[in-house]
């Protein structure tokens, strides 16, 4: 069932209670998570988090769990899914969900009394009518299809068999009755078809937490910088259309100069040391200003993707691009924030014009950047980028919770120098992306199967162990895609989907796998 | 020369970090004619390990103990030793009139007040670091602890205990308050932990019960916590 009333529903409901916290592992799951605990911390509401990266780990931990607390929060998990049959659990447990991923299913959306859905329902969800879907057994004793026949024979034997004329009309009922059933059933099972053939994803979890905080008007610039990383996460993970991050980044820029307008008077602007948020048109690069130029455009998938960066013409075309626009090699290899203040002073104009002419159009993005102290500064991105990789990290005796808990530290503040930790883990994740990619590219490892691009790697491959977890691969088989189509002048290539496979774990011999839409795809209903 | 090794217990103490209980330095029931049964044998106190909770450096402390070994003991024996030298000269000069040995009386009985001093300073200071741990630890003290303190320390603990509860059941009405949380005052009534190991199950006020797993957190009221988080089993987040 969705909830309407954010506030009446969940958060008075649950203020007074005991309640467990299931966060999922990706960025904007723990972006919400933030939120919410900021929330409940300021309300003195007494919860649980226990973080949980898969079906079976739900599982375990809700079994676990289910004798202790009686309302349960699930984060990024759990919509798509029937929850009630796969976790069984007692009468008066209810559960809310937070989910991103869609299609919602049936079950959820049409249960009344155990599930609560924390989603707005004017995300497009297009879900099935009730009765399309659902038809209370009333004639159960005359119908069923499976044993129509022995059911018949049942309701017969209770009525007195000596009404032969009643009897016949009965007959040709159940007959038309039954046929009605069959063409309901065939009808619904298209319908929950066409419902449930493509997954897609909605709104930010970040963003609805963050909606909610609002209402009560308890949102603080903390937590709109939060909404905001969850957001750029979605994005980044090619999770939402170009469209809909639009959309979304101009609601939170109204909200972003109502938190932080005090900067642009002179007079009464805050300290130096205060967090202010603020909106950048800026360039596409990652982690560009932690980083040097050279390494960030070589680096980034876009760039190296576009000037074709793992052949040696390639690179050659680099160094054009740099010396179209002026800027010395010598300047631009070395650190960023060490560059002249002349060349940074414009660089992204120069940037875009540059980029125009060698066929990079969208070189610039609206995204948003925090500013606390002289020295930090960052963009949404970079905190995405540094978090995930340190969510992923695969350092040994480093289990999937502790990674969890260090990657929530780091979207603290005062946790300044785990944030930089996860820079340089994510710089090294980048590097090894570019260098597997153009690997795979010039050794031809991305085969044509038919209706599908197929590209494994092999256990021997450097770096493959970073590419064990799930949303690393994600980004590797985005930016491998993008490569080969701009490789290959087989114009089929941009139709075909990509299925990566990755060695997961070489004790156990399992691989892991992931599949992404084509290239041209632009609708977000993805297969 | 006298009086040694009352310093060198004196001076054990002094190493001792505040707050730190080194183990009973003493053989007492070879000595003192009132010495508890349950003492444990005195030579095996140099391989019991030091307590996790104490955070002694294991080697130096092992090396420390078996070379001060007895302390005490010989501090009273020298004392034992100066008496009766002071005893039979005390004699020989009423005796036989020898003024001769006077300052050598007076010499010997300084040591021994000198003696004296420093086994009453070292067995007070042990009562004082004795009485702060129940402030710290509550009134179950971990076994190591146990271990380093003698009969009569143990039972001077447990009368100090009952004392304490006498006073605090007296003081907040019917209950009774207990004085020996919040030694600080607190800044919010509910903190946010985080669970270090495995423990399993705890019960909360309320009855409800929290199953404390590697890596989970939870937001308690500060109370519950301040216990677990002395235990080293959770663990403060600030955030």
């Amino acid at each position: 069932m969705f909830v309407t009333d954010f506030r009446r529903d969940f958060y008075d409901v649950i203020q007074t209670e005991r309640v467990l916290l299931f966060v999922a592992s990706d960025v904007d799951a723990l972006c919400a998570c933030k939120i919410l605990q900021a929330l409940f911390q300021c309300d003195h509401v007494q919860y649980t988090l226990v973080p949980v990266s898969g079906w079976q780990e739900l599982e375990t931990s809700f079994l676990e769990h289910k004798d202790q607390v009686r309302y349960f929060i699930l984060i990024n998990c759990g919509a798509n899914i029937d929850l009630l049959d796969t976790l069984q659990p007692e009468e008066d447990t209810i559960f809310f969900i937070c989910d991103t991923h869609r299609p919602v299913n049936v079950v959820n959306v049409y249960n009344d009394t155990q599930i609560k859905l924390l989603i707005k329902q004017d995300d497009d969800l297009e879900v099935p009518a009730y009765d399309d879907i659902f038809r209370d057994d009333e004639e159960e004793e005359g119908e069923g299809e499976d044993d129509g026949e022995n059911s018949g024979h049942e309701s017969d034997g209770s009525e007195p068999s000596g009404k032969r004329p009643r009897f016949e009309e009965d007959v040709i009922e159940r007959t038309m009755k039954r046929r009605e059933r069959r063409e309901w059933e065939a009808r619904r099972k298209e319908i929950l078809f066409d419902y449930e053939q493509y997954e897609y994803h909605g709104t930010s979890s970040a963003m609805v937490m963050f909606d909610l905080a609002w209402l009560m008007s308890k949102d603080l610039n903390d937590m709109l910088w939060w909404a905001i990383v969850g957001l750029t996460d979605q994005w980044i993970q090619d999770k939402i259309t170009q469209m809909k991050y639009v959309t979304d980044i101009g609601i939170l820029q109204r909200h972003v100069s109502r938190h932080n307008h005090r900067n642009e008077d002179d007079e009464n602007s805050l300290s130096i040391d205060c967090m202010r948020i603020a909106f950048e048109y800026d360039l596409r690069l990652a982690l560009y200003q932690h980083w040097s130029l050279y390494e960030s455009l070589y680096n980034t998938c876009y760039t190296s993707a576009r000037l074709r960066l793992w052949s040696v013409q390639g690179q050659k075309r680099l160094q054009e691009f740099l010396a179209d626009m002026g800027l010395p090699l010598k300047q631009v290899k070395q650190k960023f924030q060490a560059m002249d203040v002349s060349l940074k002073e414009n660089l992204r104009d120069l940037l875009e014009e540059s980029a125009n002419k060698f066929g990079m159009k969208d070189l610039r993005v609206q995204t948003f950047s925090i500013h606390f102290g002289f020295k930090n500064k960052f963009l949404a991105s970079d905190v995405v980028f540094a978090t995930t990789s340190l969510l992923e990290s695969i350092e040994k005796d480093a289990s999937g919770t502790d990674n969890f808990i260090k990657a929530l530290d780091s979207l603290s503040r005062s946790n300044l120098e785990q944030l930089y930790q996860g820079l340089e883990l994510a710089k090294k994740q980048l590097r090894a992306i570019h260098q597997t990619v153009a690997s795979c590219i010039c050794t031809n490892l991305v085969i044509s199967q038919g209706p599908f691009l197929y590209c494994c790697l092999m256990e021997g491959t450097p770096d493959v162990k970073l590419f064990s977890k799930p949303a690393s691969l994600g980004l590797l088989s985005k930016y491998l895609l993008q490569s080969f189509v701009c490789s290959t002048k087989n114009k089929r290539c941009k139709l075909l989907p990509l299925v990566m496979a990755a060695p997961m774990s070489v004790e156990h011999g399992t691989m892991i796998m992931a599949g992404i839409p084509p290239e041209t795809e632009s609708s977000d209903k993805k297969k | 020369m006298f009086c040694e090794k009352a310093i060198e217990l004196i001076r054990e103490l002094h190493r001792a970090p505040d707050g730190q209980l080194p183990a009973f330095n003493v053989r007492l029931r070879d000595i003192l004619p009132r010495a508890g049964a349950g003492l444990s044998r005195g030579g095996n106190r140099a391989s019991y390990p030091p307590p996790d909770v104490l955070k002694i450096q294991r080697e130096t402390y092992i090396s420390s103990v078996m070379t001060k070994d007895d302390g005490i003991r010989q501090v009273l024996e020298e004392m034992k030793a100066l008496y009766e030298q002071n005893q039979s000269d005390v004699n020989e000069t009423k005796s036989d009139g020898r003024s001769d040995l006077i300052p050598t009386i007076k010499f010997r009985h300084s040591s021994l007040l000198r003696n004296r001093r420093c086994i009453v300073a070292y067995l007070y200071d042990r009562l004082l670091r004795i009485r702060a741990l129940r402030w710290e630890y509550g009134s179950v003290l971990p076994n190591a602890l146990r271990f380093h303190m003698s009969s009569e320390e143990i039972e001077w603990f447990n009368r100090y205990k009952k004392s304490l509860a006498t006073y605090m059941r007296c003081l907040g009405g019917d209950e009774g308050l207990d004085i020996t949380q919040d030694m600080k005052p607190p800044k919010s009534l509910y903190i946010e932990v985080r669970c270090l190991k495995d423990y399993g199950e705890f019960e909360v006020d309320d009855g409800t019960s929290v199953l404390l797993k590697k890596n989970s957190q939870h937001f308690l009221p500060r109370w519950k916590c301040e216990q677990l988080i002395r235990q080293g089993v959770l663990e403060h987040v600030l955030s």
